[in-house]
């Protein structure tokens, strides 16, 4: 059997001596014309589930776990290993930030709320005001998700508190969730962002909610203490904030931070 | 053995006993045990009318594809929960195979009934094993002579086969009735959460997780307590013998014939 196999070992010694070969003897490849800073190494990013998308579009290297910002905030507590943490709200990273589980918090991007209602409208939502109607099947994140308090929120300036949570039928633990839910045709409508909306086009329809209603919806991220790779968890802060980073931002829905006011 | 024990007794020294009984009071405890007794109930009835006949039906004939519908009713017991709240959205959900007609999206959706659904899926199959097996054990000869006797089949049932093979069905039962308190992913998916609709004792444990640790732990010190209490009640259940039987001491040992 073994004097049968040698030629077959032979012969892949030699095409492996082929290959390596070849691939040295390539010419290197001709530089870039701009210069690229050197990526940083991956880290272990755990970010609010609107991000899941637009997150690994701007670094594709890194490890990524997507959950309520909430959720992913009790897991830092408890020694989560992770490396940079990325909220859908300001408050969830100061609130760390004053346990001193993080390091200062940095703004990164602005989102907006919006309605979402399955492709085939069942239940004829037209407008924020139809919510109010009897047995309109109403699903939203629970209060404790940054999107859950947003909705609150926005019900709260448009004075429809009581009769929209009167038709909530469930209190979702992460916005995609929410999403799925609507797109599933199990609920009438949802609160979701408008960035979760876009990821399925064909499946829900967007129904605006006023300007002048919205909250301030800021998210912001932070360098986790007890990080083992504080250099490199910086590296994908930067990364977000570059204008690379912003651009694919923008590009799947997010809105521009605001101008630096001029101090 | 330590380790199976320590997450439970860590559950009732981490949070000194006073704080656990306050907590039940809180209303979403209270809403959450309604939800759960409910549902638990119901679904539990439902699953002893249907899974019991079922169960007698697969242990006692013989017949082409047997071994199929077995291994069907079973499945659900090697399923990731997960699964079963996909299957149970794409049959029962607003745009399902079932769902879509006859109204039954809306008897079910986001409501105590669909918590129901969930449960039996989950637990069902557990007891329904359970019941196969135990029928499987009664003897033969004894179900043969009760017949020889003259007593009817359904007469049979009741008479013999049942009461011999009780203590196998209440060990499965206890199961069921366990594993269906413990639901939570098909529930979740499936039926949503809401608090005093949908959300049972393990919905509000994961809700109150990161809202209000100290409610999380209540509820969860209480899903031990219940669990303790089924256990003990089905354990003592079976040694329980009602006075017609051959020895006259009420608190007899349960042994063969």
């Amino acid at each position: 059997m073994t004097s049968s196999r040698r030629p077959v070992l032979v012969a892949l010694l030699a095409a492996l001596a082929l290959v390596a070969g070849a691939a040295a003897a390539t010419p290197a490849k001709p530089k870039p014309k701009t210069v690229q800073k050197p990526l940083p190494p991956p880290v272990t990013v755990f970010a609010a589930s609107s991000l899941t998308d637009v997150f690994p579009a701007i670094d594709s290297r890194d490890t990524y776990s997507f959950a309520g910002s909430n959720t992913l905030a009790t897991q830092i507590t408890s020694g989560a290993p992770a490396d940079v943490f990325a909220s859908a709200n300001t408050t969830i990273p100061s609130m760390l930030y004053a346990q001193g589980l993080v390091e200062k918090p940095v703004d990164f991007t602005r989102n907006t709320l919006v309605i979402v209602v399955p492709k085939t409208n069942p239940a004829e939502i037209n407008d924020v005001y139809d919510l109010t109607k009897p047995g309109v099947r109403i699903d939203i994140a629970n209060s404790s998700v940054p999107v859950g308090s947003y909705t609150l929120q926005i019900l709260k300036n448009m004075n429809l508190t009581a009769p929209v949570l009167a038709n909530v039928v469930s209190q979702e633990t992460d916005v995609r969730t929410v999403l799925t839910k609507i797109a599933l045709g199990q609920a009438d409508a949802g609160f979701v962002y408008a960035t979760d909306a876009k990821t399925v086009p064909g499946q829900v329809t967007v129904i605006k909610l006023p300007a002048w209603a919205q909250p301030k919806v800021t998210y912001a991220m932070a360098v986790v203490t007890k990080s083992p790779n504080q250099a490199a968890a910086q590296g994908f802060v930067d990364e977000v904030l570059s204008k690379a980073g912003q651009a694919k931002l923008q590009y799947f829905g997010f809105l521009p931070l605001p101008a630096a006011p001029k101090t | 053995m330590a380790f199976l024990v320590l997450p439970v007794v860590a559950i009732f020294v981490h949070v000194p006993p006073g704080r656990l009984i306050d907590q039940l009071s809180n209303p979403i405890v209270h809403d959450a045990l309604i939800v759960t007794l409910r549902t638990s109930l119901v679904a539990q009835a439902l699953i002893l009318l249907f899974g019991t006949p079922l169960a007698y039906f697969l242990a006692t004939r013989r017949f082409p594809g047997r071994a199929v519908v077995v291994t069907l009713v079973e499945l659900p017991i090697v399923l990731p929960p997960a699964v079963a709240g996909i299957g149970l959205l794409v049959a029962f959900g607003r745009f399902g195979l079932l769902g879509k007609h006859f109204g039954i999206w809306s008897l079910l959706s986001f409501n105590w009934l669909a918590v129901t659904f969930a449960v039996m899926l989950v637990a069902g199959p557990f007891y329904v094993r359970a019941a196969i097996a135990a029928f499987e054990a009664v003897d033969r000869d004894l179900v043969a002579a009760s017949r020889t006797l003259g007593a009817s089949p359904l007469r049979t049932f009741f008479r013999v086969s049942l009461p011999l093979a009780r203590s196998g069905l209440a060990a499965g039962e206890a199961i069921a009735l366990a594993r269906g308190i413990g639901e939570f992913g098909a529930t979740i998916m499936f039926a949503g959460s809401l608090q005093g609709r949908t959300q049972t004792l393990s919905l509000a444990v994961y809700a109150e997780f990161d809202r209000n640790f100290d409610v999380a732990l209540a509820i969860s010190a209480l899903l031990v307590v219940l669990s303790l209490a089924i256990l003990l009640t089905l354990k003592v259940s079976v040694l329980w013998q009602p006075s017609r039987q051959t020895s006259p001491s009420l608190f007899a040992r349960f042994g063969s014939s």
